[in-house]
């Protein structure tokens, strides 16, 4: 009797201990989002507040919650698929589990930055950079490529597992070709110091534990607006024109379902407040007309960036296969 | 089930698999791997033992205190040891810092192993030796090596399973083994092949590993309780073992801490008390859940034993097997295939996080509720039964009295454990939901160490002190069972 009892109780109270925790009502919003909580969720909060729209947010690497969609396929329970790179969108868009955005929505964005069969668009801009500390570094290299000389051993910090440089890679696969790159990454195997995350790699730099780095451009201006900028270690620099390294790529969002409300959360992120967050917010650039980049950021028209088009980044595939070949994941 | 599922789905790739495995880079992990398991598995045997020695068996001023210190570590989850380490010194990376902290981690599994044997081997030989004129080292080495040499050897290759498994500390110390490749292929890679054929290795390893442990676990020759007291010898060296000691205990435990205490107090103007909380909260939660799904079947389990004892040392046996030979990361990384292609209802939910944590921890609370169930002695219960009682009688009159503070005890350890566990915890967390060990952790990714501190110092309060100090009481009880 009493351990009927007890086992009953322990039942009841499990089930109700875990009404409280299981997400996912089907009214809520479902985002998967593969860029950082710190920088998306205060933007995701003031639409939320606005709307009154319940969001759930899945925070993970954007090659993993592509994997993850691949994997889930038509049964996911996301909504929004908020990448961190084209890529990431343009294998998710392959596998035909994008849906195709209103051209509304498409043409608010120039077509430099949104995918050629209309599922997924660009919501902020970023240029690849060499973050390097000054008072280290003299021998600044001209290309990215150089970088795999034997005077950079341990001394450059990377991410290969991060989606930004995958992206970066996969556009060297199209511009250097794939021998050239495959030698690249072997020589970063040597060169490199392996980080998780771009943001690991600006502290590792502000630090000085590592020479330089390859980032986006953002974190830096990030950091500098915390700190100040006086107060910045580090410095940044493009590479010599034309060259791979200084890839501009945007963060972009596909949706995954018909629920009217993801378009409307697209629509939010390419609103004029929105993109205003990007630029105050995250010092990315704003990909709609007439919202300004932050104040002393090349414009993004005039980064001396190689001919590449974004929607090539979906062969992500074969570069994941070069860098695990090269050793580096 | 949900290895079953892993290797279904390496089947279904079985040429990718199969370059996997025969990549240069499989085997450069496979040699990271193994150098960390031998180096680490060599120091800590010498750390445990060196300690166990010389605070069983000599004049040392403060021993008890020195066995304290000596099993601090063990409330310490080695992620947070790391962490407390890189946040002091930010180059603290690679081969050497993974050795120190799992070094430190795990020697207090050796110490253990090692002491229990101290204690309840036979004096009368180390007293016979030293009275023939043998010196310290010399009594050690012939009379009470071959006497502990089995704990030993056996916890030692515990510490090897256990550096095998490891994630979290590795992965902050950014040094490239199995587990860390897993993750990394996992987390970056369209195609999950290869994090499927690396785990398949890993098990492979821990598998090779417990049969070796099996050839030595066992086989204690017990001579009755000892009189180690009698023994405590005076040695010259006092002084230079006294500060060895404590630098162990200071480089295990105090600095660590000291050191994320300092960086709580340094981040504090950034910090959001109310983040703390609610991973609080969901730990609390998710691990309170946890250990009552354990407590059911664990108790269902453990009381079908006691009424069918014969069972119990195979079911112990092979739960111990299951336990070890699966990385925590490996159950996670199954689950989570299992729980996208299989169970479209469970993926993503807390459900498939709690089945993590059962196949996890179930072994464990298991084999510590089975001891307080075995303390009832067979007699009451036969006498019971022959006064015409049914089973739920016996239970309610005669078993649960006696059982349940130790059953209780052995609850709140699985649901303390709960909360420090990481990798599974990272793969099959719901969507939105944060636990104090996941945001410390992606701090770390972040190496905002300021801000990971405080959840590292709130894991060690909330889960790692109370486990300490519970698992000792679980410990005596063990003790005493062996002693009857």
């Amino acid at each position: 009797m009493q351990i009927r009892l007890v086992s009953a109780l322990l039942a009841s109270s499990l089930a109700l201990g875990l009404t409280g925790c299981t997400p996912a009502d089907d009214s809520a919003l479902v985002i998967y989002a593969g860029r950082s909580e710190s920088l998306i969720q205060p933007l995701i909060d003031k639409y939320s507040e606005e709307t009154g729209i319940e969001v759930e947010v899945r925070y993970a690497g954007s090659a993993e919650l592509a994997a993850q969609l691949l994997e889930e396929g038509a049964n996911t329970p996301a909504d929004v698929f908020l990448a961190q790179d084209a890529g990431a969108l343009g294998a998710v868009s392959k596998a035909g589990l994008l849906k195709n955005l209103n051209t509304g929505i498409l043409e608010l964005v120039d077509q430099r930055y949104r995918a050629r069969n209309g599922t997924w668009v660009g919501v902020s801009g970023r240029v690849r950079v060499l973050n390097y500390n000054p008072s280290k570094v003299s021998d600044l290299p001209e290309s990215v490529l150089d970088l795999a000389k034997p005077q950079y051993k341990g001394r450059v910090g990377i991410a290969p597992s991060n989606a930004s440089f995958q992206a970066f890679v996969t556009a060297m696969r199209f511009v250097e070709g794939e021998a050239a790159t495959l030698e690249w990454l072997k020589a970063m195997k040597v060169n490199g110091v392996i980080y998780e995350k771009n943001s690991a790699i600006l502290e590792a730099v502000e630090s000085g534990q590592v020479d330089m780095g390859l980032i986006n451009h953002y974190y830096w201006y990030a950091r500098a607006k915390e700190v100040g900028t006086e107060n910045m270690t580090s410095r940044l620099t493009q590479f010599a024109s034309n060259d791979v390294g200084n890839l501009r790529n945007v963060a972009g969002v596909g949706v995954t379902s018909s629920d009217p409300k993801a378009e409307a959360f697209v629509r939010y992120l390419l609103s004029a407040p929105a993109q205003q967050y990007f630029v105050e917010q995250t010092f990315e650039y704003p990909l709609i007309k007439g919202v300004q980049p932050y104040e002393g950021l090349t414009s993004l028209s005039d980064i001396p960036v190689p001919d590449f088009d974004l929607n090539d980044l979906d062969a992500l595939e074969q570069t994941l296969d070069l860098i695990r070949q090269a050793g580096l994941l | 089930m949900p290895v079953g599922y892993l290797l279904l789905r390496l089947s279904e790739g079985i040429e990718a698999a199969a370059v996997e495995l025969f990549r240069l880079r499989t085997l450069e992990l496979l040699v990271n791997t193994g150098l960390l398991v031998a180096s680490v598995s060599a120091t800590a045997l010498a750390i445990g033992v060196f300690q166990a020695w010389f605070i069983f068996r000599t004049k040392l001023p403060g021993a008890p205190g020195f066995a304290v210190l000596a099993t601090a570590p063990l409330a310490i989850p080695s992620y947070v040891l790391a962490l407390g380490y890189i946040s002091i010194f930010p180059w603290f990376s690679g081969f050497w810092a993974s050795w120190l902290i799992l070094s430190l981690a795990t020697a207090p599994y050796v110490f253990l192993a090692v002491s229990a044997a101290l204690m309840r081997s036979d004096v009368a030989g180390e007293e016979v030796a030293r009275s023939l004129g043998l010196t310290g080292w010399a009594v050690f080495w012939k009379v009470t090596w071959p006497q502990i040499r089995t704990s030993a050897t056996a916890s030692t290759l515990l510490v090897a399973l256990y550096v095998l498994a490891e994630f979290g500390a590795i992965a902050i110390l950014r040094y490239d083994t199995f587990t860390r490749a897993i993750y990394n292929a996992y987390r970056s890679s369209f195609d999950r092949t290869a994090a499927a054929a690396l785990a398949v290795i890993l098990v492979v390893l821990a598998i090779l590993i417990l049969l070796l442990e099996r050839r030595f676990r066992g086989g204690y020759v017990a001579l009755g309780p000892s009189n180690a007291k009698r023994l405590r010898q005076p040695t010259k060296l006092m002084p230079a073992i006294v500060l060895t000691l404590g630098l162990v205990g200071f480089l295990a435990a105090v600095l660590p801490l000291v050191a994320l205490g300092n960086r709580t107090l340094i981040g504090r103007s950034e910090f959001e008390f109310s983040v703390l909380l609610e991973a609080l909260s969901n730990s609390a939660l998710v691990s309170v859940a946890a250990s009552l799904l354990i407590a059911l079947f664990g108790l269902a389990t453990a009381i079908w034993l006691v009424f069918h004892r014969q069972r119990l040392v195979m079911i112990l046996e092979a739960t111990i097997w299951s336990n070890h030979a699966l990385p925590a990361l490996v159950v996670g990384l199954s689950l989570v295939y299992f729980g996208a292609n299989v169970t479209g209802l469970l993926y993503q939910s807390i459900w498939l996080l709690l089945i993590g944590y059962l196949i996890l921890f179930l072994p464990n609370a298991l084999a510590a509720m089975s001891t307080p169930l075995s303390q009832v002695p067979a007699s009451l219960t036969e006498v019971s039964r022959s006064l015409g009682k049914s089973y739920q009688q016996i239970l309610r009159r005669v078993v649960m009295p006696i059982a349940s503070p130790g059953l209780l005890a052995a609850i709140a350890l699985a649901m303390l454990t709960v909360i420090k566990e990481l990798p599974a915890t990272l793969l099959l967390r719901p969507t939105g939901i944060e636990t104090l060990a996941t945001r410390m952790w992606q701090a770390t990714e972040d190496l905002a160490y300021s801000q990971a501190a405080p959840y590292a110092l709130a894991l060690v309060i909330i889960a790692g002190l109370p486990a300490l100090a519970l698992n000792a009481s679980v410990r005596r009880t063990y003790s005493e069972v062996n002693q009857k």
